[in-house]
C-alpha cells in the first residue's frame, strides 16, 4: 500500500511553504508604479508576409472576400487587412497556441466545455489545411486553385466545407473553414494596430465607437443617434498626424 | 590609560551625549516637529539611505551637490558641531570651519528661523542614531566650486536676519508667514530663479520651473494661484495630498508625504491664510483661443477620445478622484512643463495616512505625438473659462527629450 511518510508529509509542507513565500509580496503606500509606464502594441507596418506564402496568400485572400465581399456598405475582408491580421497572428504567439496547455490526452469526441482539444496549433492547421484545400481544388476544379474558381464556385465549395460535405484530403475541410471564418471576423472587428479593420472599417459598418470607453454623456439620451466617429488605439483622422 | 584619563574620557562622553539625554524631550519632540515643517529629511536622505545620513544628488544649474549626513557622527555628520555652529550654519549658511554653504540649502530662508525653533532642532537632530556615512562635498564643477564666491552672491542676495511678525496682522498671518517664509522655503521651488540661481526678490510666489516641473502661483490670484481655493481647501491639500479640485504628485507630493501632512493643522491653516492674504500678483489672463482654432479642433478630438472618460467632457473632473481641470490653476500656469510632464508620463498622487488611494493617471507619451499633446493641452488651456497660452510641440518636445534622457 502506497502510504505518505511522515517525511514526505513535512518536505511536501516546507516546498509549499517556500513556493508561497517566493510568490508572495506586499506593497506599502500604494502599489508601485513608475513614469512613462506603458505597453504599447506595436503597429503592424504591412512588409512583407511573415507567416504565409504567395499561394496561401492568394487563397486567404479570395476567402476573406467571399466570407466579407466588398459592397456598397465598405470594404471586403482583403481589403480591410484580415489577411494580414491572420498572417501576423500566426506569426506571433498565437501561431503556436503559446500559452495553451498543449499536451494530452486529447480525448477524441471532447464535451463543448472541454474546449479546444487538438495538438495541432494555428501555424499547422492552416499549412496543412490550406495544402489540403489547393489539392482538393485542382483534383475537382480541373487543375484550378481556390483563387482562381468564380466566386459562385467559391461559396459553394466554402458551403460544403462548413457543413463538413467537402472531403479535403487528408484534412478536416469542417475545421480549417471554422479557423479561418472566426479569424476574419476577429481581423475585421479588432484595432486597426493589429493589422485589420482598415481604417476602422469594419466598426463603421456596424456603428462601434472603438477605444472611447466612456457614455455618461449620451447614456440618457436613448433613441438618439450617436455622432462620434470611432477611433482606435492610434487615434483618429482628427487628431491630425498619426504618431 | 590611567583611571583618572578614563574617568575623564567617560565625564565628556556623557557630556556630548547631554543633548540627547531625557532632560531635552520635550526640545526634541518640538524640534522634530519643526525639522517635519522644514522637510530636512526630503533632501538629507539617499535615495534608499538611512534618514538624515545625507547622500541625495541634489541637480542644480550650476553643477551637482550631495547633501551632508545629518546624524550626530563625529567622523562624517555633525557629531563635532557645537549649537552655536548649527544655529550659524541655519542663519548664515557658513559651516564650522567658516566655509561657505552653497544656497541650495536654503538658508536665506532659514535665516528666519527663531534661535530656539533652531535649538530645537538641533536637539532632535542629536537624538538620532550616528551613521556612518560620508558624503563628497567637493562635486561642484570649476567655478563653482570656489565656495568663497558664494560671499559675493550673499551680498547681492542674501537677506539675513530673523522674522520679523507684521503688528498689523492677525497672530495666524504672523504665524503662516514664519512658517512659510522660514522653514517651510516654499519660494526656494516657488518663486522664479534669476540667472545666478538666486530666487527673485520682486516675484515672491509667483510660480517657478524646477526639473521640469511647474511650481504654480502660490499668491490669491484667482486664475493662476490659489485664489479659487478657499483657506480649507488649502488646508486639505497640505494635509491630504488631494482636494476636490485635484491631487499632489511629484516634488509637491513628496513635500506633503514627509513634510505638510504631518504638520499641525493649526499650522496648515495658518500657512493658507497667510499664503491667501498676502495679495494676487501673475501674468494676466491671454484671450482664450476660439473654439474655431485648428489647434482648438485637433485638442477637442484627441481630449474626447482619451482624456473625458476620467476628466469629464466639461473638464468637471471627479471630486477627490479625477482633477477638475476647468478654472484649475495648474492647468493655467504661464509654463506648460508640469501638464506636459503628466500627460506625456503619467502622474501618480501622492498617499498619505488621510488619502491612501493614490490614483495615478495613464503615461500617454507613446500614444501622442509632440503635435498631438500641444494641441490636446492648448485645447484644455483654454476651454471652460480657461485662459491661457497655447503650448507649442517645441515645449513639448523639450520636456520629452527630458523624460527619454531621465535627467
Amino acid at each position: 500500500m502506497n502510504r505518505t511518510t511522515r517525511r514526505q508529509l513535512l518536505s511536501a509542507s516546507a516546498l509549499v511553504a517556500l513556493t508561497g513565500t517566493a510568490f508572495g509580496r506586499s506593497f506599502r503606500n500604494g502599489l508601485p508604479w513608475s513614469p512613462n509606464e506603458a505597453y504599447p502594441p506595436s503597429p503592424i507596418t504591412p512588409r512583407a508576409w511573415q507567416f504565409f506564402s504567395p499561394d496561401e496568400v492568394a487563397a486567404v485572400d479570395a476567402i476573406v472576400d467571399r466570407l466579407i465581399p466588398s459592397d456598397d456598405l465598405g470594404a471586403g475582408g482583403r481589403e480591410a487587412g484580415c489577411t494580414v491580421f491572420i498572417d501576423r497572428q500566426l506569426a506571433g504567439p498565437y501561431g503556436v497556441h503559446d500559452g495553451l496547455y498543449m499536451d494530452g490526452p486529447f480525448p477524441p469526441n471532447p464535451l463543448p466545455s472541454q474546449g479546444l482539444q487538438s495538438p495541432v496549433t494555428p501555424r499547422q492547421q492552416y499549412r496543412q489545411g490550406l495544402a489540403a484545400l489547393s489539392a482538393y481544388c485542382k483534383a475537382t476544379y480541373a487543375g484550378r486553385v481556390f483563387a482562381s474558381l468564380s466566386h459562385e464556385e467559391q461559396d459553394a465549395l466554402l458551403t460544403a466545407m462548413e457543413k463538413g460535405e467537402a472531403k479535403l484530403p487528408g484534412y478536416d475541410g469542417r475545421s480549417l473553414f471554422a479557423a479561418i471564418y472566426a479569424n476574419t471576423i476577429e481581423g475585421y472587428f479588432a484595432d486597426p494596430v493589429y493589422g485589420g479593420n482598415r481604417d476602422m472599417v469594419g466598426w463603421k459598418l456596424v456603428g462601434f465607437p472603438g477605444t472611447r470607453y466612456d457614455y455618461r454623456d449620451v447614456i440618457d439620451k436613448p433613441n438618439q443617434p450617436y455622432m462620434l466617429p470611432p477611433v482606435a488605439m492610434q487615434g483618429r483622422p482628427a487628431w491630425g498626424q498619426l504618431p | 590609560m590611567s583611571a583618572r584619563w578614563g574617568w575623564l574620557a567617560g565625564f565628556l562622553l556623557l557630556a556630548g551625549s547631554a543633548w540627547a539625554s531625557e532632560d531635552n524631550y520635550v526640545a526634541a519632540t518640538r524640534g522634530r516637529a519643526l525639522a517635519i515643517a522644514g522637510d530636512c529629511i526630503a533632501c538629507h536622505t539617499a535615495p534608499g539611505g538611512v534618514p538624515f545620513a545625507g547622500g541625495l544628488p541634489l541637480e542644480t544649474p550650476f553643477g551637482t551637490i550631495m547633501t551632508p549626513n545629518l546624524t550626530p557622527d563625529e567622523a562624517t555628520g555633525i557629531g563635532r558641531w557645537t549649537v552655536d555652529d548649527f544655529a550659524r550654519a541655519m542663519h548664515e549658511g557658513v559651516r564650522p570651519d567658516g566655509r561657505q554653504l552653497y544656497p541650495a540649502f536654503p538658508y536665506p530662508f532659514y535665516t528666519k528661523v527663531a534661535r530656539a525653533d533652531v535649538e530645537a532642532i538641533y536637539a532632535y537632530l542629536r537624538t538620532l542614531d550616528p551613521v556612518t556615512s560620508r558624503v563628497d562635498r567637493d562635486t561642484m564643477p570649476f567655478p563653482f566650486n570656489i565656495r568663497a564666491a558664494m560671499s559675493g552672491w550673499n551680498s547681492l542676495f542674501f537677506t539675513p536676519g530673523a522674522f520679523k511678525p507684521d503688528p498689523q496682522r492677525s497672530e495666524e498671518y504672523n504665524r503662516g508667514a514664519y512658517l512659510v517664509e522660514g522653514l517651510g522655503h516654499c519660494g526656494a521651488c516657488h518663486t522664479p530663479l534669476n540667472a545666478l540661481g538666486a530666487n527673485k526678490a520682486s516675484q515672491p510666489l509667483q510660480a517657478n520651473r524646477i526639473n521640469d516641473w511647474t511650481a504654480p502661483n502660490l499668491t490669491n490670484d484667482a486664475r493662476l494661484g490659489l485664489g479659487s481655493w478657499s483657506v480649507d481647501e488649502v488646508v486639505t491639500y497640505l494635509r491630504t495630498g488631494r482636494n476636490a479640485t485635484g491631487q499632489a504628485s511629484g516634488p509637491m507630493g513628496e513635500v506633503i508625504a514627509h513634510s505638510t501632512s504631518q504638520m499641525p493643522v493649526a499650522d496648515l491653516r495658518a500657512m493658507a491664510i497667510y499664503l491667501k492674504e498676502r495679495g494676487t500678483a501673475g501674468s494676466t489672463a491671454p484671450s482664450p483661443l476660439p473654439a474655431s482654432d485648428a489647434r482648438m479642433r485637433t485638442g477637442e478630438a484627441i481630449f474626447i477620445d482619451t482624456c473625458s472618460a476620467c476628466h469629464t467632457s466639461t473638464g468637471a473632473g471627479i471630486a477627490n478622484i479625477f482633477p477638475r481641470l476647468a478654472k484649475n490653476p495648474v492647468v493655467q500656469q504661464d509654463d506648460p512643463a508640469t501638464l506636459v510632464r503628466v500627460v506625456l508620463a503619467g502622474a501618480r498622487a501622492v498617499a498619505t495616512a488621510a488619502a491612501p488611494t493614490a490614483p495615478a493617471m495613464p503615461s500617454l507619451g507613446y500614444r501622442l505625438n509632440d503635435e498631438q499633446v500641444a494641441a490636446v493641452l492648448t485645447y484644455v488651456r483654454n476651454s471652460w473659462g480657461n485662459a491661457a497660452e497655447a503650448v507649442s510641440s517645441a515645449d513639448v518636445q523639450r520636456v520629452r527629450k527630458v523624460l527619454v534622457s531621465g535627467k
